[in-house]
C-alpha cells in the first residue's frame, strides 16, 4: 500500500482500455508466435488420432504418460482462479485488485485446455465426445457413474461454468466503459454483452452480492474438482503408490500452489507487455510471495505425509516405486529437479523481502516452481504404473514421443495465446476493482507518521 | 439361455512346463494380432494368458540364484474374471462388465479406450490395441470367424473364449436340451482354446456351479489359492500351489 | 488528520448516537480504560471463582486417584487396554489447547484486526500443555515395542526410539507454547503489576523483569512473537501427526492412511478455535468485559469455523472413499472398526457434532452467524465432536490385541467406558481448566498491548452516508 499512487479514472481507463484498442508490435510478435506452435500442437494432435496412439511411448503397463500429467497440472493451474478471486475477495485482501480477473482468465483457458488432454488420450476420441454424457435414454445406455472419469467431466464442467459466470459478473461493469468508448461493430457486441449497466446504484448492489455468492459458492466446486480428478488415481487398488487417502487434499494444495504461482507468472508478463507498472506493483508480487509461503509450507507437509505412509505400509509395489523415483537414473534425476525446483529453491527464496519484491526473481522462482509441479505429477503418474503389484515381468519404463512433446508444449502456447486474445477484447485488470480500491483507500496519522488505511465495509 | 453356470478355471502350477502352448493356442483362438519381436521390446505385445516365469533357489548371491541350485517357476496368468473386478466400476462407458455366469465381459463397440481399466487391473491382463492389427494376406485364412478383430483404440482380455462357451449353450442347451457338464464340453471341443491346448492338464475349465465338475473338486483341493487375495478381487480362477520333489516327501 | 482524497470521506466521528455493530474500539476505549478495566478483572479474586478453582481441583484430585490405583496394575505393553480412554482424553486436550495458541499466531500473521480481544485467550493454552506433558508419559510406557508391526520408527532403541523423539517433541512444543505466552504477557505484566498490590502484584512485577517499552524492546517483542509463532506452528503441526501415527496408526495391523494425521491436526485446530470461541464468551460474560468482544469477533470467527467444519468434513470423505471404493477386505474391516460398526455411535456424535449440525444446523445461517450465541453454539457441538472423534480413533487402537498381524482380520467389539475411564476423563478435563482459571488470574486474560495497538490503527469515519471503520495498514 505504500506504493500506491492516486490515479484518475481517465488515466485508468486510458491504461487499461489502451490494448482493446491499440496493441503494441510486441503483442501482435508474441501472438504470432504462439499461434504458430499451437497449429504445430493441432497438428501432432491430428496425426495421433489419425494414425493411433502408437505414435506416443504409451505402453503396457504405463497406459497414461504426458498427457494425463499434463491433464492434471493444468487442472492445477486453473485452481488459481478461485484462490486469488475468491478467498481473497471474501478476506477483503486489498492486494487482490490488479489480479482477480488475470487469475480467473488463466482458470477459465487452462480449465478448457486441459479437457482437452483426456480426450485426445482416449482410444476413440470420436467416442468419448459424447458418449461420457447422459443422452442415451431410449437404450437405456448409461455412463457408469461409478467411475471416477465420470465425476471428472461433471466435476470440471461445473467449475468451468461458474468461472465463466464469475468472470462475466465481474466484467459487466468494464463492458459498459467498453461499450461507451467504441464504435460500430464492437459496440454493438458490447452493448450486448453488458446487458444494459448503467452503473446506478441498485446495480452496482447486484453486482456486488452477485459477485460475493459466486465467490462463496465456487469454493467448494474449487476443492471438489482437484479432488475429484485425484479419486482418479486414488480409488485404484492396484497401483499402490496411488492408493493413498491423502490425494484429495494433495492434489488440491499442489494446484493452488501452482496455480498462484502461475498467476505470479502471468501478472509479470502482462505488466512487462502491457506497461502496467502504475497498477502491478511490488506490494502485489510481495504479497503474492507470503502467500505462497503458507501454501509452499502446506503442500510439503501433505507431500511429507504422502511420501511416508507410502513407504510405511511396506507393501513391496511401493516400495520398489519409490525405489524408482529416487534411485533410478533418470528418475532420479527428475526426482531431484522435482523437490529443489517445486520447493527447496522457491522457499528459500522467498523468505527474503527483496526477492519478493523484485519482479525478475519472482518470475524465476514462480516458473521453477511450475517445472517442479509438472514433474510432480509425472513422478506420481508414470513411477507408480511403472512397478505395479508383484508381476515383475510386466514391469517398464516409459520416454515420451514427439508427438507427446509437441502437444504438451502446444498447451502452454495454447493457455497463454487464449489468455493474449481475450486481453484483445476485454480488460485484463477488473478497472471498477481499480478505482474502488481508490475510493476505499485513505490515510491515518499515528504521531508523525501517516500510514495508509483502508475502509472495511463490515 | 444361461442355465445358472458360473464359469470358473483351476491352474495346476504343479503341472505347468511352461511349455507355452496355451499362449499360442490363444493366439490363433482370439485373432489376436501376431506379436513381433519389436513389440515385445516397446511393451505392446498380446498375450491373453502369459506365463510368467520366475527363478528360485536356495543359494542366493546379491538376490541372484546360482547353478544349478536353481529352479524355474511358471505360473500362467490370464484375466482372473474376478467377482470383485477392480476394472468393473472405473469404466466410463459400461464397456466392462460382470455377466451372470460370472464372466468379466469387455464390449469392444462401446469401449473408448480410456485405458483406466488396465491400470486398475493388479494381474496386467488387459491389452489396448495401440494400432490397427494387421495380417499378411496370407494368414487371413486362419482367422477365426467367430471373433471379432479388434479396432485400434479398444481394449481386450482374455473371454473364457466365449464364443466357445455360447456355441456349447446353444447346442447342448438350446438344440439338444441337454444339460451342460465337463463331458460334454471336452466332447465338443467348447473348452477355452489354451485348456485344450495343454498338454499336461494344467488348465482345468467348468462350471463352478455343477458340484461335479472338475473345477469344482479341485477348487477345493488343501493346495489352492488365488493370486493377490488381499486385494479382495474374489477371482474364478483357483491356482493350485506346486510342491517342491523335497518337500513332498514331508506332505 | 484530513482526507487526502477527493471523495467525500469524512474526518473521525466523534459522536456516539450510531447503530452499526462494528468494533469501534477508538470511541469507547482509550488506552487508559484499557488498562484499568483489564488490572480490575485481573485482580478481581470472587467467591464463585475460588469456588470453581477448588471443585475443579478435587475433581482433578480424584482423577488422579484413579490413575494411580490403576497404575499400580501395570504400566506396561501388556496392560495398554487399560488405558484407552486416558489416551482420547489425552488426545482432544492435546489437540484442542496445543492448537489454542496457533490461533493467535495465525490471526496475528493474518494481521486481522478484529482478533485482538482473543489473542491472550488463545495463548493462554499453552499452559494446559502442562497436563499434556504428564498424561503423554504413562501413555508413552504402554506403547508396544516396533518390531513386527508398521511403524514410522526404525529402532526402539536410543536416539531413534519413538518414545524419546514424541518425549522431546510434546517437550519443546510446551515449553514453545508456554515462551510465546510469557513474551507475549511482558508488556501486559509490567502495566498490571503497577495498579494492584499483594502477591500478583509482585508476581507480575517480577516477571515483566526489565521491560520498559522501548523502542528496541518492541521491534524484538515482535520479532521474537513471529518467529517462535511459526516455529510452534511447525512443531504442533508435527506432533499431532506424530502422535497420531504412532498411538493410533501404527497399533491398527493393516491400516495405512496419510491423511489420518492430518486429520487429527485440522480437528485440533478446529476444536482450538470453537474453545477460544467457548472460552471468549465466557469472558465476555462472567468477567464483564462485553465492551471488549463485539459481535465482530465471533461473526469473523464463525466464517473461518463454518470453513473449518466443511475442511473436517473434507477430510473425512477422502479417507472413508479411499477406502470404501476398491472393497479391499482389510480396509473394509477398518472402516466397520472406527466407523460403521462397532463404534458407530461415537462415529454419529462425531460427524454431527463436528460437521452436520454446526455446519447445516447452525453456521450456514446468517442470523446465526451474525450473532455471539450463535457461534458459541456452534463451538460446543464442536468440542463434543472432537472429543468422540478421539474416542472412536484412540480406544479400538488401544484396544487390538495383536499389534503384530498382517491385518485386522474380524472387527473387534467397542469397549465402553468403565467407572474408573469415567473418572479419568472427567479428572483430566477438570485439570485442563482449572490449570487454565488458574493462570488466567496470574497473566491478564485480555492482551493489553494489542488492545492499545488496535486503537492506533482504528479510525471511524464517514464515506458518503455512512460510516465505516477504517483500519491503518503499515505494510
Amino acid at each position: 500500500m505504500q506504493e500506491a499512487k492516486v490515479l484518475s479514472y481517465r488515466q485508468i481507463n486510458k491504461d487499461l482500455l489502451g490494448n482493446i484498442f491499440k496493441s503494441s508490435n510486441r503483442y501482435w510478435l508474441i501472438v504470432g508466435f504462439l499461434t504458430i506452435i499451437v497449429l504445430g500442437a493441432f497438428a501432432a494432435a491430428g496425426y495421433m488420432i489419425n494414425r493411433g496412439l502408437w505414435v506416443t511411448g504409451l505402453n503396457r503397463p504405463i497406459f497414461w504418460g504426458f498427457m494425463i500429467t499434463n491433464f492434471v497440472f493444468w487442472i492445477g493451474i486453473s485452481h488459481a482462479g478461485v484462490m486469488l478471486s475468491a478467498i481473497l475477495r471474501l478476506s477483503k485482501a486489498e492486494w487482490r485488485r490488479p489480479a482477480t480477473r488475470a487469475a480467473e482468465v488463466l482458470t477459465i483457458f487452462s480449465l478448457m485446455t486441459a479437457v482437452t488432454m483426456p480426450i485426445i488420450h482416449t482410444g476413440r476420441p470420436w467416442r468419448t465426445l459424447y458418449w461420457a454424457f447422459p443422452f442415451d435414454f431410449q437404450r437405456g445406455i448409461w455412463p457408469d457413474v461409478r467411475s471416477a472419469l465420470v465425476w471428472d467431466p461433471s466435476a470440471i464442467n461445473t467449475y468451468l461454468t461458474s468461472s465463466i459466470m464469475f468472470v462475466f459478473v465481474a466484467l459487466i461493469p468494464d463492458l459498459a466503459v467498453l461499450r461507451d468508448r467504441s464504435t460500430g461493430l464492437r459496440r454493438m457486441i458490447y452493448t450486448v454483452l453488458s446487458m444494459g449497466w448503467r452503473g446506478s446504484p441498485r446495480q452496482w448492489k447486484l453486482q456486488a452480492i452477485a459477485g460475493i455468492l459466486l465467490s462463496a459458492l465456487i469454493l467448494p466446486v474449487f476443492v471438489s474438482v482437484h479432488s475429484i480428478v485425484s479419486f482418479d488415481f486414488s480409488m485404484t487398488i492396484s497401483v499402490k503408490a496411488w492408493h493413498s487417502t491423502i490425494f484429495a487434499p494433495y492434489f488440491v494444495i499442489g494446484a493452488v500452489l501452482s496455480g498462484v504461482s502461475g498467476v505470479v507468472t502471468v501478472m509479470i508478463f502482462i505488466r512487462w507487455l502491457f506497461n502496467w507498472e502504475d497498477y502491478i506493483r511490488r506490494e502485489h508480487i510481495d504479497a503474492l510471495g507470503r502467500l505462497l509461503i503458507v501454501i509452499a509450507l502446506a503442500w510439503f507437509y501433505f507431500f511429507a505425509l504422502e511420501f511416508m505412509f507410502g513407504i510405511y505400509g511396506q507393501e513391496g509395489d511401493e516400495l520398489a516405486t519409490r525405489h524408482m523415483q529416487m534411485f533410478e537414473p533418470p528418475w532420479s534425476w527428475l526426482f531431484l529437479t522435482f523437490i529443489i525446483t517445486a520447493f527447496f529453491i522457491p522457499l528459500g527464496l522467498w523468505l527474503f523481502r527483496d526477492v519478493r519484491r523484485s519482479f525478475l526473481w519472482m518470475t524465476i522462482t514462480t516458473l521453477l516452481v511450475n517445472v517442479g509441479m509438472w514433474l510432480e505429477r509425472f513422478l506420481i503418474i508414470v513411477p507408480g504404473l511403472a512397478r505395479k503389484q508383484g508381476f515383475t515381468g510386466t514391469w517398464h519404463t516409459y520416454a515420451p514421443s514427439a508427438v507427446e512433446i509437441t502437444i504438451i508444449v502446444g498447451t502452454f502456447a495454447m493457455v497463454l495465446l487464449l489468455f493474449l486474445l481475450f486481453a484483445k477484447v476485454f480488460p485484463l485488470i477488473p478497472l471498477f476493482d481499480i478505482k474502488e480500491g481508490q475510493v476505499l483507500k485513505d490515510e491515518i496519522k499515528i504521531g508523525r507518521r501517516r500510514v495508509p488505511a483502508v475502509i472495511r465495509e463490515d | 439361455m444361461a442355465s445358472h453356470h458360473k464359469w470358473g478355471m483351476v491352474v495346476d502350477i504343479d503341472r505347468c512346463t511352461g511349455c507355452q502352448a496355451c499362449v499360442m493356442a490363444c493366439q490363433a483362438e482370439n485373432n489376436i494380432a501376431v506379436n513381433e519381436e519389436v513389440h515385445f521390446l516397446s511393451r505392446r505385445a498380446h498375450q491373453w494368458i502369459r506365463i510368467d516365469r520366475y527363478w528360485d533357489g536356495d543359494t542366493k548371491e546379491k538376490g541372484v540364484v546360482t547353478w544349478p541350485d536353481v529352479k524355474a517357476r511358471f505360473i500362467p496368468v490370464l484375466c482372473q474374471h474376478c467377482e470383485n473386478a477392480p476394472c468393473e466400476p472405473v469404466c466410463p462407458v459400461y464397456a466392462t462388465y460382470h455377466n451372470n455366469q460370472g464372466l468379466n465381459v469387455q464390449v469392444y463397440n462401446r469401449c473408448i479406450g480410456t485405458r483406466y481399466c488396465a491400470n486398475n487391473c493388479p494381474y496386467q491382463v488387459r491389452f489396448f490395441n495401440f494400432r490397427d492389427p494387421l495380417w499378411p494376406k496370407s494368414l487371413w485364412n486362419h482367422l477365426n470367424p467367430d471373433v471379432t478383430i479388434r479396432s485400434r483404440g479398444i481394449m481386450e482380455k482374455c473371454t473364457f473364449c466365449i464364443q466357445r462357451i455360447r456355441r456349447a449353450e446353444r447346442v447342448v442347451e438350446g438344440q439338444r436340451g441337454e444339460q451342460l457338464d465337463d463331458a460334454k464340453l471336452k466332447a465338443g471341443n467348447w473348452m477355452p482354446a489354451c485348456v485344450n491346448a495343454c498338454p499336461t492338464d494344467t488348465l482345468i475349465f467348468g462350471d463352478l456351479n455343477d458340484p461335479n465338475s472338475q473345477v469344482s473338486r479341485k477348487s477345493q483341493d488343501p493346495r489352492h489359492y488365488k493370486l493377490l487375495e488381499e486385494l479382495g478381487t474374489d477371482p474364478n480362477v483357483v491356482y493350485l500351489k506346486k510342491v517342491d520333489p523335497q518337500h513332498a516327501q514331508h506332505a | 488528520m484530513h482526507s487526502t482524497h477527493s471523495l467525500p470521506i469524512g474526518d473521525d466521528v466523534h459522536t456516539k448516537d450510531y447503530k452499526v455493530q462494528l468494533s469501534v474500539h477508538g470511541e469507547e476505549l482509550d488506552s487508559k480504560t484499557i488498562i484499568e478495566d483489564v488490572s480490575r478483572g485481573f485482580f478481581a479474586f470472587g467467591a464463585f471463582y475460588k469456588l470453581a478453582l477448588l471443585a475443579l481441583a478435587a475433581l482433578f484430585a480424584v482423577g488422579i486417584v484413579v490413575f494411580v490405583i490403576r497404575a499400580a496394575d501395570g504400566l506396561g505393553d501388556a496392560s495398554r487396554h487399560q488405558w484407552d480412554y486416558l489416551a482420547a482424553v489425552f488426545a482432544f486436550i492435546v489437540s484442542a489447547a496445543g492448537c489454542a495458541p496457533l490461533i493467535a499466531v495465525a490471526l496475528r500473521m493474518t494481521r486481522n484486526h478484529w482478533r485482538r480481544p482473543i489473542s491472550r485467550i488463545a495463548e493462554l493454552y499453552a499452559v494446559v500443555g502442562l497436563l499434556s506433558l504428564l498424561m503423554f508419559i504413562p501413555l508413552l510406557r504402554v506403547l508396544p515395542p516396533i518390531d513386527g508391526r508398521r511403524t514410522l520408527w526404525f529402532t526402539d532403541e536410543f536416539p531413534g526410539a519413538p518414545v524419546w523423539w514424541n518425549f522431546f517433541g510434546l517437550l519443546g512444543l510446551v515449553i514453545a507454547g508456554l515462551a510465546l505466552l510469557f513474551v507475549s504477557a511482558l508488556p501486559d505484566w509490567l502495566q498490571t503489576s503497577r495498579r494492584g498490590q499483594g502477591f500478583r502484584a509482585g508476581f507480575a512485577g517480577v516477571f515483566a523483569g526489565r521491560w520498559t517499552g522501548t523502542e528496541a524492546q518492541w521491534k524484538l517483542h515482535r520479532a521474537v512473537l513471529a518467529i517462535m509463532g511459526a516455529f510452534y506452528f511447525l512443531l504442533l503441526i508435527y506432533m499431532l501427526s506424530i502422535i497420531n501415527t504412532d498411538f493410533v496408526m501404527s497399533l491398527v495391523p493393516g491400516w495405512k492412511d496419510a491423511i489420518m494425521p492430518a486429520h487429527q491436526a485440522l480437528t485440533g485446530i478446529q476444536s482450538a478455535l470453537a474453545l477460544v470461541l467457548i472460552t471468549a464468551f465466557l469472558v465476555r460474560t462472567f468477567g464483564g468485559y462485553k465492551k471488549y468482544f463485539p459481535m465482530e469477533v465471533f461473526w469473523s470467527s464463525s466464517k473461518i469455523l463454518m470453513a473449518l467444519c466443511l475442511l473436517w468434513a473434507y477430510f473425512w470423505f477422502a479417507a472413508f472413499m479411499t477406502f470404501w471404493y476398491g472393497r479391499m477386505p482389510v480396509e473394509q474391516t477398518i472402516l466397520k472398526t472406527f466407523m460403521f460398526e462397532s463404534y458407530f455411535i461415537p462415529f454419529l456424535i462425531n460427524i454431527f457434532c463436528s460437521w452436520l449440525i454446526p455446519f447445516f444446523g447452525l453456521l450456514m445461517w446468517n442470523p446465526v452467524r451474525k450473532s455471539v450465541w450463535g457461534p458459541t453454539l456452534a463451538s460446543c457441538f464442536i468440542l463434543v465432536g472432537a472429543f468422540f472423534m478421539m474416542v472412536r480413533l484412540y480406544v479400538p487402537a488401544f484396544n487390538i490385541e495383536d499389534v503384530t498381524a498382517f491385518s485386522l482380520e474380524t472387527v473387534p467389539a467397542a469397549v465402553t467406558p468403565n467407572a474408573g475411564d469415567i473418572f479419568i476423563i472427567i479428572g483430566a478435563l477438570s485439570g485442563a481448566v482449572f490449570l487454565y482459571m488458574l493462570a488466567a488470574k496470574f497473566i491478564p486474560i485480555i492482551s493489553i498491548w494489542e488492545m492499545k495497538e488496535g486503537l492506533l490503527y482504528q479510525r471511524v469515519r464517514t464515506l458518503f452516508r455512512s460510516r465505516f471503520l477504517m483500519v491503518g495498514k503499515p505494510d
